[in-house]
């Protein structure tokens, strides 16, 4: 590990998880009656 | 701070419905996404220690996480949604600012209170307490998952996969472990 891996992991440490935290989120969906 | 400031977004998306979970989620990583960019351009520093508690010194980060720049980064990410309306650009600048908050716990003082500022802030569990801090992070992630789920099943409009949610979060949190650490 170096600093420049340090910054790179970091960063993508805190990104690459938002999309599945957000889908996982998403409100339930409602069927129409 | 890691899996930490996810859970204090879960909290807050708990606090305030209508903001988008994804700008939430963003703005409390907000100041360690600019942390990465800034380090591989040479305006922050960073030193490893493998085998000390948390494995490395964090030598100036004042452009990314200074008290100053926490509250432009915070206000310059909420004028961002202020299409959305005041409430929800206020939202999204408490997710920023959340983030130095969050880390005035586990940072030794490297926190300073402006760029180049002499005084330095961080109350240091990292360094007082070198496995404690991984409990100390879990029960906030712990307070903050519950009063999600419980926001969740009073207002019916998010949250039914919480249990999911639940186990990203402490899978990140346990990644994040002082026995994964390198050595």
């Amino acid at each position: 590990m170096t600093p420049t891996s340090m910054a790179i992991l970091t960063f993508l440490a805190f990104l690459l998880p938002v999309p599945l935290l957000v889908w996982l989120d998403r409100p339930r969906h409602r069927s129409k009656r | 701070m890691y899996a930490g400031h996810f859970a204090a977004g879960f909290a807050i998306k708990a606090r305030a419905p209508d903001a988008p979970t994804w700008g939430v989620l963003i703005g409390v990583g907000l100041l360690d996404l600019l942390f990465g960019p800034f380090v591989l351009a040479g305006w922050e520093r960073v030193t490893l220690t493998p085998g000390v508690s948390p494995g490395f010194t964090l030598d100036y980060i004042d452009w990314s996480h200074s008290l100053l720049m926490s509250m432009v980064w915070a206000a310059a990410y909420g004028l961002c949604f202020l299409r959305q309306g005041r409430p929800i650009a206020v939202v999204m600048g408490i997710a920023v600012l959340s983030h130095f908050v969050l880390d005035w716990f586990m940072h030794p003082a490297d926190l300073a209170l402006w760029p180049g500022s002499r005084v330095h802030l961080g109350l240091g569990l990292w360094w007082l307490f070198p496995v404690g801090w991984w409990f100390f992070e879990l029960a906030f992630i712990g307070l903050c998952l519950a009063y999600y789920y419980r926001r969740s099943r009073t207002l019916r409009t998010f949250g039914h996969r919480c249990a999911a949610i639940v186990v990203v979060i402490v899978f990140l949190h346990v990644a994040n472990s002082p026995w994964l650490a390198p050595h």
